[in-house]
């Protein structure tokens, strides 16, 4: 027996709603049997066997929101066997226990520290020298790449089961990540610049000025937080001396 | 009606953040614009989204660690930034900008400890549900993850007008006290956003991450210079 498209649909969209539950016992295990509860309603038609279908899916399960998408597909696939008596109760289980940590890596590894950062960075340093509408272009291009590879994943797991970790190795996520990653400094270091330019203005003279105070919180900042310096505390401090200094020197900030 | 709309507006960022979609709309970048439109200036929530961003370009929800509330932060300071400029008749400047940065980025960090709360709450709504399928209810036991929504979207609803609140009142205050601290907090402010995209850069943890970030810097201030003199 198999799925529908209309009940594979109702599942992806189910599976946005992953984390709405999130706890420190089963993470991730009520989102997942919420999820996947349309595809078990399909395939078991005895009451009995359905609530030990959904019974087993509320067991502990935590991996990345968008790479759990491959694991949920690969989980309707099993499913799909056990219904049929072509395989054990467990062998859903097994498959989701086997994935679900390295696929978590994976996809903290691209799209936490690598894709949104960079998709971030790129929206900051458009929000600053074109405006809002490079915000929307931004977000937009981040949420087709995002989308696009979340049904991807969803679509391959169901199809190809346990097969699916094949096509992730071809997608090279963590060579891509580190790309963006560089990608996305050099994206942060433009915004320094922008930002010193847009505080001197267009005087070239006082650009200067402003532009050192920028140039001077970038560069220590950068040195205090790669040395552990812990972030709140580096921001008040940066803020507030740079006020003090400007009011002891009498420096009103404009060019 | 503005207040209304800001906790609406934390509320559903709260949500999409971790529980639902996580489709970018609740970073930094995109919430303080719409921050600044439910209050009726999405400029000047748009003028504190770039450095916001980046100061919490690294804060991401890897595991069971958890980041500060960095979508709670933005609602307050760029709530709390757009109200002072509207009550000072200025708009936002970087004087209210800073000053509502220190004042409403705390929230960030208490944020985060209500979200320690959610998770122990969340706790419970699985058991709940684990009891309710024992008692062959198997709709109703998986349909109380959506119910994990309601408590992340009331704490932001509640706690981020609040925040934006306090950070506005601090900042007109101020600025009405002492009108001569406009010009050095200008210069905190721009000071900030040289930290913010130091701290973004860092957090990208590239290799090499120090050089490509002064080097591409040194580039773009060099290219624009460059055309300003010739031009």
């Amino acid at each position: 027996m198999t799925i529908r498209f209309r009940t594979r649909a109702h599942v992806f969209w189910r599976c946005l709603f992953l984390q709405a539950a999130w706890n420190r016992r089963g993470m991730q295990n009520l989102g997942f049997a919420y999820a996947i509860e349309p595809a078990l309603d399909a395939l078991y038609d005895d009451p009995a066997r359905r609530e030990e279908a959904l019974t087993r899916h509320l067991g502990f399960f935590n991996c990345h929101p968008y790479m759990a998408a491959a694991i949920l597909g690969g989980a309707i696939h099993h499913e799909e066997r056990v219904a049929a008596g072509q395989e054990p109760g467990a062998a859903p289980l097994s498959y989701k226990a086997t994935l679900q940590g390295p696929l978590a890596a994976v996809g903290d590894g691209f799209f936490w520290t690598a894709l949104r950062p960079f998709f971030g960075a790129m929206a900051a340093l458009g929000a600053l020298a074109i405006g809002w509408q490079a915000v929307v272009v931004a977000v937009l291009l981040y949420n087709l790449v995002h989308f696009t590879l979340r049904a991807i994943l969803f679509r391959a797991g169901y199809r190809q089961g346990d097969a699916v970790v094949g096509l992730i190795a071809r997608l090279a996520l963590p060579r891509m990540a580190e790309r963006l990653r560089a990608a996305g400094v050099a994206l942060c270091g433009a915004t320094a610049a922008a930002v010193a330019l847009r505080a001197g203005g267009a005087v070239l003279a006082a650009e200067a000025a402003a532009a050192l105070v920028v140039a001077a919180a970038a560069g220590a900042g950068y040195l205090a937080l790669s040395r552990g310096a812990p972030l709140f505390p580096a921001a008040y401090l940066v803020a507030v001396l740079g006020t003090i200094v400007a009011a002891a020197t009498g420096w009103d900030g404009r060019p | 009606m503005g207040f209304l709309l800001l906790g609406i507006v934390a509320g559903l960022a709260a949500v999409e953040r971790k529980g639902f979609l996580q489709a970018m709309l609740s970073r930094p970048i995109a919430l303080a614009p719409l921050t600044g439109l439910a209050l009726g200036d999405a400029a000047g929530g748009l003028a504190v989204a770039a450095p916001l961003e980046l100061l919490w370009l690294g804060a991401v929800n890897l595991g069971a660690a958890l980041p500060v509330h960095e979508a709670l932060g933005t609602v307050a300071v760029a709530g709390g930034a757009v109200l002072a400029g509207q009550a000072l008749g200025t708009g936002v400047t970087p004087a209210t900008a800073v000053l509502a940065l220190l004042a409403g980025a705390p929230l960030a960090l208490l944020g985060r400890r209500a979200d320690r709360f959610v998770e122990v709450a969340n706790e419970r709504l699985a058991a709940f549900a684990e009891a309710t399928l024992r008692r062959h209810h198997p709709h109703a036991a998986v349909r109380l993850n959506l119910a994990g929504l309601a408590m992340p979207f009331a704490i932001a609803a509640l706690l981020a007008p609040a925040g934006a609140w306090v950070a506005a009142e601090l900042a007109v205050r101020l600025l009405h006290a002492a009108p001569g601290l406009d010009g050095p907090l200008r210069v905190g402010w721009w000071a900030f956003c040289g930290l913010a995209c130091a701290a973004g850069a860092q957090a990208l943890r590239a290799r090499r991450a120090g050089a490509i970030f002064g080097v591409s810097a040194a580039a773009v201030l060099a290219i624009v210079l460059t055309l300003q003199v010739v031009s």
